[in-house]
């Protein structure tokens, strides 16, 4: 499929060593190859692995050690003694060079934060009020009130909206990972970065952006919902891990864990059927098959991928009857069987998962071009992709 | 896209020294207030990433940066600034690191004492996860070949850039970025049952 695949600029682009039109050709070729897919999160786990390495203390005798081995080595004294007046006068300009490479590193080191715009009201970032602007730090946390709303922002990441009435902290943000922790409230994030590199932790799960626009709700109760408006998110939970796709939603709840993933335009019997089914754990059996019934008889060509994501949901007698309803609406992809389907054949599965455009570590249809598209403008649009280190 | 062409094409790193041009003088008139100044800058590094390449052998990692700190105080003098100090002194730490492999003629993975040496270095009180991540890793490390180790050990030790690495190793940009890549993925072939852990902290 392709010429030349770019896998080995992986830690390069990891570390922040490609010049941002490197970036840009490694992100953009990223989007398109499942295998420099795979080989990118190989090198990036790696680097995880890595960026744990910690520090030893040196032994407090090395020194003295040092001081006496040099001492027992013969060596030029008088010379010390000869130059002991320009020794002074280089220790004075020593001390002035080093007060200015103090104050220029202090002045230098900024530590990893997150640009915040204020758009509306009084955005708070630890209980302080931001006038205009102001940068949200590594453990901070950036409130908005009901009249109030800012924007989260970061060269070559990407921005993220803060609704009012809403609680987020900045978890982490380096080369290899961005994540924020959304307590409540509503954000809307729009990322230019490649794809698994930006995550929002909420109570009832983790959304990791596979590009690129999408907004997510959390309520008291710590219950999300996940709108996707363009590319990919995985909303990540204990009990599973749903792609969720433009124009498509998934409702997670704290305890049950994610619903079920749907488009948005499907109809109200659908969707009302589908949180019934998901989330009503006081409906019967007979209950839950009339609210298949409902599914069955309301999907659309674009609501197999609802259906799909059923499969293993529900039992085989329910299951042999989604599946005869997928293949009604759409032709299987090839060497895919009924008998494979209905015993969840992982390779059929994932056959009919490429062919719905929901399989990110599969080559994608020509169909999804459009996002690749989006992602061009967008990064087409960035100076210096990764930035500076 | 070639790799040494990507590589050629990119800017010069940022100066990672935090030592300054004063010191370094005053190092070189044998001013030892100013040495002192410098052991202390460097000296946890050097020992962490002699006790890494060392297979964990604190013992041997303590001589080893004695012996690179006299060597430093003896050479200093030599040092024109026509490179930076730290990967002048690195090239000190990585020569002596491997001339005391080949005198001992031993093999690094020394997976159990390094292990073993790990464990009295841990607090009690340490998260046990978190613990054990730290020493598989560390131990993982010890076992990469010394050419994807040296790379992963000053790029994550030294936080130098890709261009100071392939000055301290004496190869290229595009080598360094090979290795390094080969690195990262056998580190997380070996470590793949911890993906987890490290993937939520």
């Amino acid at each position: 499929m392709f010429s030349k695949h770019l896998s080995k600029l992986s830690s390069a682009y990891v570390h922040g060593e490609l010049s941002s039109e490197e970036t840009r050709q490694f992100a953009e070729h990223l989007i398109a190859c499942a295998s420099c897919r795979a080989d990118f999160d190989e090198v990036k786990m790696g680097a995880k692995f890595a960026e744990q390495l910690t520090l030893f203390s040196a032994p407090a005798s090395i020194w003295p050690n040092v001081i006496a081995g040099f001492d027992h080595q013969p060596r030029a004294s008088t010379r010390i003694q000869f130059l002991r007046p320009l020794a002074i006068a280089a220790a004075i300009v020593m001390m002035i060079a080093g007060g200015w490479w103090l104050w220029r590193s202090i002045r230098s080191e900024v530590p990893p934060s997150w640009q915040v715009a204020r758009l509306n009201g009084s955005p708070r970032i630890d209980s302080q009020a931001i006038n205009q602007d102001g940068r949200l730090a590594i453990g901070q946390w950036l409130e908005t009130d009901a009249t109030s709303s800012a924007q989260l922002s970061i060269d070559n990441v990407g921005r993220v909206e803060i609704d009012p009435n809403t609680r987020v902290r900045l978890l982490q943000t380096n080369s290899s990972e961005h994540r924020l922790e959304l307590a409540h409230g509503r954000v809307s994030a729009r990322i230019s970065a490649p794809p698994k590199l930006f995550f929002v932790n909420t109570p009832s799960g983790v959304a990791e952006d596979l590009g690129c626009a999408y907004t997510l709700e959390v309520d008291d109760a710590g219950d999300s919902v996940l709108h996707v408006t363009a590319g990919w998110v995985s909303m990540q939970t204990a009990n599973g891990e749903p792609v969720v796709p433009a124009g498509a939603a998934c409702v997670t709840r704290k305890s049950l864990g994610p619903g079920t993933p749907y488009f948005e335009d499907a109809t109200a019997d659908f969707r009302a059927a589908l949180a019934r089914f998901d989330f009503d754990s006081t409906v019967e059996t007979s209950s839950k098959r009339s609210s298949t019934d409902v599914l069955l008889r309301e999907a659309r060509p674009r609501d197999v991928m609802t259906l799909w994501y059923l499969l293993p949901r529900v039992n085989k007698d329910e299951r042999a009857r989604v599946y005869d309803r997928m293949t009604a609406i759409m032709a299987p992809p090839p060497g895919v069987t009924r008998d494979g389907m209905l015993s969840l054949d992982q390779e059929m599965m994932n056959s009919w998962k490429a062919k719905l455009g929901l399989s990110w570590g599969q080559p994608m249809e020509p169909k999804h071009s459009f996002w690749k598209k989006l992602w061009a403008e967008t990064l087409g649009r960035v100076n210096g992709l990764r930035g500076k280190r | 896209m070639m790799l040494d062409q990507i590589v050629a094409t990119r800017e010069q790193p940022q100066v990672n020294d935090s030592i300054d041009s004063g010191t370094i003088a005053a190092c070189q008139r044998g001013d030892r207030h100013a040495l002192r100044r410098l052991f202390d800058e460097y000296k946890d590094r050097v020992y962490s990433i002699a006790t890494y390449s060392l297979g964990g052998d604190h013992a041997a990692a303590a001589d080893i940066t004695q012996q690179v700190f006299l060597k430093l105080m003896t050479r200093i003098q030599q040092f024109r600034g026509d490179s930076e100090f730290a990967t002048w002194l690195y090239r000190l730490v990585v020569n002596t690191c491997r001339d005391e492999q080949r005198k001992q003629r031993r093999f690094v993975p020394l997976a159990d004492s390094f292990l073993s040496s790990m464990k009295s270095e841990s607090s009690p009180r340490r998260n046990y996860a978190r613990k054990e991540v730290s020493e598989r890793v560390q131990t993982a490390i010890s076992e990469l070949k010394p050419k994807l180790r040296w790379p992963i050990l000053l790029k994550y030790v030294e936080g130098m850039s890709y261009e100071e690495i392939g000055v301290v190793l004496g190869c290229s940009k595009g080598t360094v970025a090979s290795r390094l890549n080969r690195g990262h993925q056998a580190l997380s072939r070996k470590l793949g049952d911890l993906r987890g852990q490290v993937a939520l902290d």
